[in-house]
């Protein structure tokens, strides 16, 4: 290189040798964050390769689909197409993609450090399992809240832009923002801690993808099966003519579905979620029909009870990790 | 200066079996090996030491405190396991930046930290490579670099050169070597190689069935002996005769005569021999003690 002047500039590498670090440490609160952060990433894909971001990107795709779909079908149809779903019904139609992303999601999450003994490089640093398992499931949960409200908003401002007066439609419709907020957390929750509790007991990120999908299929279809309701037929002869007419339908288990409808993996969240929209479906699976038999405080305990026992299975399963 | 570890009289029981009985011994700067056999205890020593089990008697404390009551003291230690531990889908880089938040630092000091001690431990071109592609040696060097990328002040090293090809393993020594003396991060290095800690430590610490057999310096187990060593090609007999002649008993063992007495008479009295037997000699020299005679000696 030639300088301003024509003189040849010199330079020289030095190598300074090891530095110490004499820079901030922020302890077991930087740890937290950091399991956090990295939970995000691993669960998005992101520092990862192509693949790993396949699925959480096709996952946001499908959980906005339906409703860009409704919002192209209202910007022609407009009030006509009063038949479309609306946010109350919104996380019932995204509920088997949810629990499909769970069910891979939160093994991959959980499993590979386990696997690949990452986590005996996490115990021995300033932070303990149980920070360790909630960063984790904090992590998860974000994300799985993002993918759940993801639908919901591409909905609202669809419904809003859609609108004759966009701003009667808010006035009118606000109340279903805080709604779909609040059982969208309660909705995200279930999806993330079930999954969770089940990864955490294998290192075979199939196995656990394979056992929440069968207990979240095969609950959904025993549960239907046992609640399906019968009634008797009854032919009456009326005005010289012979009609049939239904009474008394009863599930084929009795009395005792209300309480089988609990064993419902699939319904639980989104019993939760009726709850809070305050929704009846007129149409809606036998079990959940069933359901409705029990006082509206035990859907709301079992729900309790289907997120906290995952939590606390989960907890238990990492503080008896020993490296 | 307050010793880094010190254990007294530090036991762990698992039920009936005495995993580690009444240990006490101290470490300080440097490298320190601890030494023993499979089941010897290290494994338990070092996990009472991170503070990942707690002791049934005694007390142990690291950098001035006791490790099962404070995992905050656990951001200047460092570990490295002896078993894989690696993640495989991400690059050294990110691992690296990671591991020095989950030990404490910010993000933006953690990205330094690790770019430092890849180019440390030889990585720097391959940084940006995902584990899973390393080969075993590399990976070996990145349990190292996450065991230092917090700059602790102390690193416990679970046989660091399980697994590794020769020319593999004398490159590991020489980083520890190296991050001992040079980096000025203490080290306790757990093996039961005794070429390991013949080559790379300062101080010893023997443990043989949880107990603690020896304590000391490296260099006071390998120093010279009193006992010459006469290695020849051949004529072993008739210069065990020709000694013998002399009032010098010399033993044999393979090719070698050991002759007890390092004295100048003797010397001389050897070399007058071979110029009279004419045996071809290889080699005339004092024995060195060998952490190997511990082992001996005590069995």
């Amino acid at each position: 290189m030639t300088g301003a002047r024509g003189q040849e500039a010199q330079g020289e590498v030095f190598d300074l040798g090891y530095q110490r670090y004499d820079g901030p440490r922020e302890g077991r609160s930087r740890a937290r964050k950091a399991m956090y952060w990295d939970g995000v990433r691993t669960v998005l894909g992101i520092g990862r390769g192509g693949r790993a971001k396949a699925l959480p990107v096709l996952m946001f795709i499908a959980a906005m689909f339906p409703a860009v779909v409704f919002v192209i079908i209202l910007s022609f149809a407009g009030e006509a197409a009063d038949f479309l779903p609306g946010p109350g019904d919104y996380y019932d139609i995204i509920s088997l993609m949810l629990f499909i992303f769970g069910a891979i999601m939160a093994p991959e999450l959980l499993s590979p450090d386990r696997k690949d003994r990452v986590l005996d490089l996490y115990l021995v640093r300033p932070i303990t399992s149980t920070d360790y398992v909630f960063a984790r499931v904090l992590a998860f949960f974000t994300v799985v809240l993002a993918l759940v409200y993801s639908g919901q908003i591409v909905l609202q401002v669809g419904l809003i832009l859609t609108a004759a007066d966009p701003l009667d439609f808010i006035k009118d419709n606000w109340l279903d923002i805080p709604k779909f907020m609040a059982a969208g957390v309660l909705v995200a929750a279930f999806i993330t801690v079930v999954p969770m509790a089940v990864a955490a007991f294998t290192t075979r990120r199939a196995y656990a993808s394979a056992f929440i999908i069968g207990l979240f299929m095969i609950s959904w279809v025993t549960t239907n099966i046992l609640t399906e309701r019968q009634c008797n037929v009854e032919a009456r002869t009326v005005d010289g003519r012979i009609t049939f007419e239904e009474s008394a339908c009863k599930p084929i288990t009795g009395d005792a579905a209300k309480w089988i409808s609990l064993l419902n993996v699939r319904a639980i969240p989104l019993r939760a979620s009726d709850l809070v929209f305050d929704r009846v479906e007129t149409d809606a699976e036998p079990s959940v029909i069933a359901s409705r038999d029990l006082h509206d405080s035990i859907p709301i305990a079992a729900y309790g009870a289907y997120t906290l026992i995952p939590i606390g299975l989960l907890w238990w399963q990492y503080r008896r990790t020993r490296i | 200066m307050p010793p880094l570890l010190s254990a007294i009289g530090l036991t762990k029981r698992y039920g009936a079996t005495t995993a580690l009985a009444d240990a006490t011994f101290t470490v300080n700067e440097g490298v320190t090996g601890l030494l023993g056999p499979n089941g010897a205890g290290k494994s338990t020593a070092i996990k009472l030491f991170l503070g990942l089990i707690r002791p049934s008697s005694g007390s142990v404390e690291v950098l001035g405190e006791k490790p099962y009551e404070s995992v905050e003291s656990r951001a200047r230690l460092g570990y490295m396991p002896e078993h894989e531990a690696l993640p495989h889908n991400v690059t050294a880089s990110e691992f690296l930046m990671h591991m020095a938040q989950v030990s404490g630092l910010p993000p933006a000091h953690a990205r330094t930290r690790a770019a430092d001690i890849l180019r440390h431990v030889g990585l720097d071109e391959e940084r940006y490579r995902r584990i899973g592609e390393y080969s075993s040696g590399m990976r070996q060097r990145v349990k190292l670099a996450q065991a230092l990328v917090h700059d602790p002040v102390l690193v416990l090293l679970d046989e660091p050169t399980a697994g590794l090809d020769p020319g593999g393993r004398e490159e590991m020594l020489d980083l520890i070597t190296r991050t001992g003396h040079d980096f000025g991060i203490s080290i306790m290095l757990s093996t039961h190689l005794m070429g390991d800690i013949e080559r790379s430590a300062d101080r010893v610490v023997v443990l043989e069935n949880g107990r603690v057999a020896q304590v000391g310096a490296v260099s006071g187990f390998t120093q010279e002996t009193e006992t010459l060593l006469l290695e020849i090609d051949d004529k072993h007999d008739e210069v065990t005769a020709a000694l013998k002649a002399m009032g010098i008993d010399a033993v044999r063992q393979g090719a070698v005569l050991a002759v007890e007495g390092a004295d100048d008479a003797k010397l001389d009295a050897m070399r007058d021999v071979l110029a009279q037997t004419g045996a071809r000699l290889r080699r005339l020299a004092p024995r060195r003690g060998t952490l190997a005679d511990i082992f001996r000696d005590a069995s």
